[in-house]
């Protein structure tokens, strides 16, 4: 062991202490991950200055050797720990950056979306959600219906009087335009034994044109048949539904009238959703002060309907209800006059 | 049925003596409903009953009259200026209109010079005050007027009173008079009826005059067929005086008259009139000297037989029609309309009065085949009970001598070969309940329907007497037995009755229950139309819902062959308007013409989707034959494009064809889920574009169409610039299955593009499906990167960078299984397009 081995290995952990703030110093002023890098290639990559240096070590003696080696795997760590230190402090430094970056969100939205359920449909849905709430499924039927499932059936033969109650629509002498969703009871209990719950909305058509009137337009029926169905049952349903519907505790009110396919038959009015009956000023225009608006017509479902329908009236009673979608939804929701509905006029449709 | 409320309470007696607001909640409560209150009177006002106590000629005018009137016995008079020539003597009564009144005008009356003279207000003939067009003087009251003076002038006038528009239920013949709808309103608000006076002792010739001309006492009444007529009675009233003005009376009943819409004709043809306001039983009055057989035959008409009405209408009737006869000829058409050569006119002395009854049905036939709808025919469709017939021809009889200064001439005869029987019916008190969901108390049922005018036997646990012999009646429940009132034709069976408890019990009594739950709800299959409404409302696109029926111009509009059967549309026979005429076969035509409309309200920008059903004659090779079955109603779903899509910042950009696959997709996937969806280039769909049309199919089947709209059709529908549209048969199309879970790849996939060099004509469809007929298991999946087209690629060529994604599920795949599965592919499209690769 000579003395200039002892000096070369001292130079030589000298040397590489220095590398720690020729290393600091090299990459002080890089702001990128990749020249921090290329930097660290300089000092401990293959051919790198820390590795040039240590190749000395083989030379040493070995009591030296460890000395250097362990100088050696000082500075390694040193600048592995430095270039984590600086990456950290520029990812840090993006971060922040990043979170000083501001944008419009003024700015008007992108649009998506936005398309449009008629308002017939949303009410249409909104409806059979809610009877189905009491067992009723959706029943359908022909738009283009046979004069005896329209009228026959119900008893309102030909030459009745109540068909002048409703001005039909004539494709030739046996079939017609049907005017209410009636003929779906009709179909229904010919073709299912009872317990029957349906409800059945649907186009119909009647020779009527004005604001409240329209050709066509849109009813739902009910029809409940069972052992025990009475006319209580069908006030309760009604009530359930207007309550749903306008969400809000309303009463309904059934008056005596006549339709031929039910009896004791009634015109269905709800409390009106507006005023609620109470006096206010200036008057409400819905229910003209009177507190009560019609929405329909309802009753028990008469035996001779059932007898036509092969239904036995002794053992079953039931009751069936119709209402116009659109009288429901211009209640609700202000429509003003029928027409809208059926005019594909984008400046009403978007509203809904 | 208008009803004057005097009239009604002249015939009832009621515990307590309702508002006209009172009775009309009553009646409405019942059933019958009052659609509407008229006041009468509320035409003017300030208006009153004066006496003239002086007149003089105006010094500075020879056809004014200065008049000086009181309206107070003893108070002092006034001074009117008055311009009429019928100015009466002192003590005789007329109506002034004094400073402050109001007229049907809107004039309010002010003190006015008139030649010099202040007149404080004027003196009212009947124009003035809205009762009539009468111009030729002031009215002056008759000589028995009792009306106090300074009254109203509607008392004295007789209409100091209120019309109410009662809507008679179809059923209700009963409610056709002031009668019937007494006796609802009895029922309700409790009281009796006060039945009207048809007392003719007064009245009858003492003796029988030597033989008369024309139709005697005597005459014989012969009834062909029972069921058309089941009662007829005649009378006859001799030395009538026919007269425009009349008595008293007579005016009081044109003043009713007109109250009620009718316009008094004479004395004597406004009685009749009049008793068929008050009983609801129409009547006619023969002249009887124009009647010469002796005998009143009530027969069928023979097809093509002629017979002129009194309206001076010749009508040519069939063998359902019933015909009144003198012999052999006819004298009116029965209940529906007299006839013109037995008409009462000025110069009848004697009259025959019919009272009788028809049925429903043949009144009813003649009367809608002819168009000839009159108040008698309106009360005979609707049932009139023949019961009445003899009350009405009485009361009538004794109007008639009243007015007419007549006397009636022997007995009433009165054919009646089917009295009618009004049976009993059985009520079960537990059905009453049960159907009614009210627990009704025996004696409530009971007072009901009392005072209903019902007949009530009650027994409990037996048949009642005389009824047939039923297991369930004998069950121990309570039973009654119901007589109605013979008036009351609608009720004849047990659920009759118990509406008629629940009426005049009040159906407000009903509370509310709910029934049970019976049925699951969800059992039906999942609707299509509601699927594809959902997403395309969801996608962006607003729903229209329109007419089932357009013209057939529209219809046509589609332009496709006329063997289509959506070429054929099934016609409405009697359409409100020619847009009506033809049920749609297609969605499209209305959702084009809905652009056009948007467009002419400033809205260009349109993307609107319909989903229903269209109207299909069932059926091939079909013809325009009228329809006597059902038809096909399946539903499809449609929808338009035009102008540009929503814009964000500035305009959005145009819609295209594209747009209208897009959407076709979105509903298309809504019913049928994630299924393959084949696109193909067709020219055959007629009211789109030949060169930009799409066919979308699912397997074999054809769903749908999209493309560009034909320039000719939607210029035909009033649209002008490009437009696009998709429409979708949603029959043809099967609902999703439930989707099930696919492993998720757990293995990376690998891409590679190609570019190609090929002709413009070259589907990109038919690349997709050379890659797909190359069956390389690895692909996952293909999209198109660039479609470009440039002159520079050279005449009729286009580029196109497709990247093929390609995975394995069991493991990495290296780039070497890649390249080759890439490279087979890249071989086949270079040789089957045939395309270059660049």
């Amino acid at each position: 062991m000579t003395d200039s081995d002892h000096a070369l290995a001292e130079l030589t952990i000298q040397q590489l202490d220095g590398f720690a703030t020729e290393f600091a110093r090299a990459i002080e002023p890089l702001v990128d991950e990749q020249s921090i890098r290329a930097v660290q290639a300089q000092f401990l990559g293959k051919k790198g200055k820390v590795g040039e240096v240590l190749k000395i070590v083989g030379k040493l003696p070995p009591a030296d050797r460890a000395k250097v080696g362990a100088a050696g795997n000082k500075i390694k760590n040193t600048i592995e720990h430095e270039v984590a230190r600086r990456l950290g402090e520029l990812v840090h430094a993006a971060a922040r950056a990043d979170l000083a970056r501001t944008f419009d969100v003024t700015l008007p939205a992108r649009p998506h979306g936005g398309g449009h359920l008629h308002l017939l449909t949303q009410v249409r849905l909104e409806a059979v959600q809610i009877f189905s709430e009491l067992g009723f499924v959706v029943a359908d039927g022909p738009q283009i219906e046979t004069d005896w499932h329209t009228f026959e059936a119900l008893a309102i033969p030909k030459e009745h009087p109540a068909r002048d109650m409703q001005d039909t629509f004539y494709v030739s002498e046996e079939i017609v335009l049907r005017t209410h969703t009636s003929p779906v009871q009709v179909r229904t209990m010919l073709t299912q034994p009872p317990p029957i719950r349906i409800v059945a909305p649907g186009h119909v058509y009647r020779r009527d044109d004005d604001p409240t009137h329209s050709p066509m337009f849109t009813q739902i029926e009910g029809l409940a048949v069972d052992e025990g169905i009475s006319f209580a049952d069908l006030k309760g349903v009604l009530i359930h539904f207007v309550s749903r519907f306008f969400q809000r505790d309303l009463t309904v009110r059934l008056r005596p009238s006549y339709f031929p396919f039910v009896e004791p038959g009634a015109e269905v009015d709800m409390q009106c959703s507006f005023c609620m009956g109470a006096a206010v000023s200036p008057p409400c225009r819905i229910c003209k002060t009177t507190g009560w608006v019609e929405i329909g017509g309802a009753g028990m479902v008469d035996p001779d309907v059932f007898a036509q329908c092969k239904v036995d009236s002794e053992k079953y009673t039931g009751f069936a209800f119709g209402m116009g979608l659109e009288r429901m939804a211009m209640l609700r929701h202000g429509v003003n006059d029928i027409k809208f509905y059926y005019e594909g006029d984008l400046r009403f449709l978007e509203q809904f | 049925m208008k009803v004057l409320w005097s009239w009604l309470l002249e015939l009832c007696d009621l515990d307590r003596q309702p508002t006209v607001e009172e009775g009309a909640r009553a009646l409405t409560r019942g059933g019958l409903e009052i659609e509407g209150i008229t006041d009468l009177g509320a035409g003017f006002s300030g208006v009153v009953v004066a006496e003239v106590v002086g007149k003089r000629p105006h010094p500075q005018a020879d056809k004014l009259t200065l008049v000086d009137v009181i309206t107070e016995r003893g108070g002092a008079a006034t001074q009117v200026v008055c311009g009429a020539s019928n100015v009466p003597e002192p003590g005789r009564k007329v109506l002034w209109a004094q400073v402050g009144a109001t007229l049907p005008n809107g004039l309010v009356l002010a003190p006015k010079p008139v030649k010099g003279i202040v007149s404080p207000g004027m003196l009212c003939a009947e124009d003035e005050l809205g009762l009539s067009e009468d111009h030729a003087g002031i009215v002056v009251l008759d000589d028995d007027d009792r009306t106090p003076l300074g009254a109203p002038a509607q008392r004295a006038l007789g209409i100091e009173d209120w019309l109410l528009e009662l809507n008679a239920p179809a059923n209700r013949g009963d409610v056709l008079g002031h009668l019937g709808i007494a006796r609802e309103l009895i029922a309700v608000l409790r009281g009796k009826l006060v039945p009207p006076d048809v007392d003719l002792s007064a009245h009858l010739a003492a003796h029988l005059a030597a033989p008369l001309a024309g139709a005697g006492p005597r005459v014989d009444i012969v009834i062909q067929d029972p069921e058309a007529c089941p009662r007829y009675t005649a009378r006859v009233i001799d030395g009538v005086r026919v007269d425009k003005v009349g008595n008293a009376l007579a005016r009081r009943i044109a003043q009713r008259l007109r109250g009620v819409g009718v316009r008094p004709i004479s004395n004597i043809v406004d009685v009749t009139n009049y008793v068929m306001f008050e009983l609801g039983q129409p009547l006619h009055a023969f002249d009887a000297q124009t009647l010469t057989a002796g005998v009143i035959g009530i027969s069928h008409a023979s097809d093509g037989e002629k017979f002129t009405t009194l309206d001076g209408i010749d009508r040519t009737l069939v063998r359902g029609d019933l015909m009144i006869r003198d012999g052999g000829r006819g004298i009116a058409l029965a209940g529906v309309m007299g006839g013109l050569e037995s008409e009462v006119t000025d110069k009848t002395t004697r009259v025959l009065l019919e009272s009788a009854s028809f049925r429903p049905l043949t009144v009813r036939r003649t009367a809608r085949r002819l168009g000839l709808h009159s108040e008698a025919s309106h009360r005979f469709e609707r049932g009139v009970d023949p019961e009445l017939a003899q009350l009405a021809s009485a009361r009538a009889a004794r109007l008639l001598c009243l007015v007419g200064g007549g006397q009636v001439l022997g007995d009433v005869v009165d054919a009646y070969p089917q009295r009618r029987t009004v049976p009993a019916i059985p009520v079960r008190l537990s059905r009453v309940r049960m159907l009614t969901g009210v627990a009704l108390e025996s004696s409530t049922c009971r007072d009901a329907l009392e005072r209903l005018g019902c007949v009530v036997r009650s027994s409990r646990g037996r048949p009642a007497e005389g009824a047939v012999e039923d297991a369930r009646i004998n069950s121990g429940d309570e039973t009654f037995d119901v007589t109605p009132p013979s008036t009351r034709v609608d009720i004849t069976r047990e659920v009759d009755v118990i509406e008629e408890i629940l009426r005049v019990v009040g159906y407000e009594q009903v509370t509310s229950t709910l029934p049970a739950m019976r049925q699951a709800p969800g059992v039906r299959p999942r609707d299509r139309a509601e699927l594809a409404r959902a997403a395309l409302a969801q996608a962006g696109m607003a729903e229209a819902i329109t007419f089932g029926f357009q013209s057939i111009e529209r219809n046509a509009a589609l332009g496709l062959p006329g063997t289509d059967r959506r070429m054929q549309p099934i016609t409405i026979r009697n359409p409100m308007s020619i847009d009506q005429a033809a049920m749609r076969t297609s969605l499209v035509p209305n959702l084009v013409a809905a652009i056009a409309r948007n467009a002419s309200h400033g809205r260009p920008d349109v993307a609107l989707f319909e989903v229903g059903s269209v109207f299909l004659r069932r059926g091939e090779g079909v013809s325009e034959r009228p329809l006597h079955e059902l038809a096909d109603e399946p539903v499809w779903a449609a929808g338009v494009l035009a102008g540009r899509r929503p814009g964000h910042i500035g305009a959005g950009t145009p819609w295209d064809a594209l747009d209208a696959q897009g959407f076709a997709l979105v509903a298309i996937r809504a019913v049928a889920g994630d299924v393959r969806v084949r696109t193909r280039a067709v020219k055959t769909v007629s009211y789109l574009h030949p060169g930009v049309t799409g066919e979308l199919v699912i397997g074999a089947d054809i769903v749908g169409w999209f493309g560009e709209l034909h320039p000719e059709v939607r210029n035909r529908l009033g649209v002008e610039g490009p437009a696009y549209a998709f429409d979708l048969d949603l029959t043809k199309l099967a609902l999703a299955a439930p989707s099930q879970m696919q492993p998720i790849a757990r293995f990376p996939g690998s891409a590679r593009d190609v570019s190609l060099l090929l002709g413009e004509d070259i589907p990109a469809a038919r690349i997709e499906d050379v890659i797909e007929q190359a069956n390389e298991p690895l692909v996952a999946a293909v999209r198109l990167l660039e479609d470009y087209r440039d002159a520079k690629l050279g005449e009729g060529k286009k580029s196109m960078l497709w990247s093929i994604a390609y995975r394995a599920a069991d493991r990495t795949l290296t780039d070497f299984e890649v390249d080759k599965a890439h490279e087979n592919i890249v071989a086949r499209l270079v040789d089957n397009l045939p395309a270059q690769r660049r």
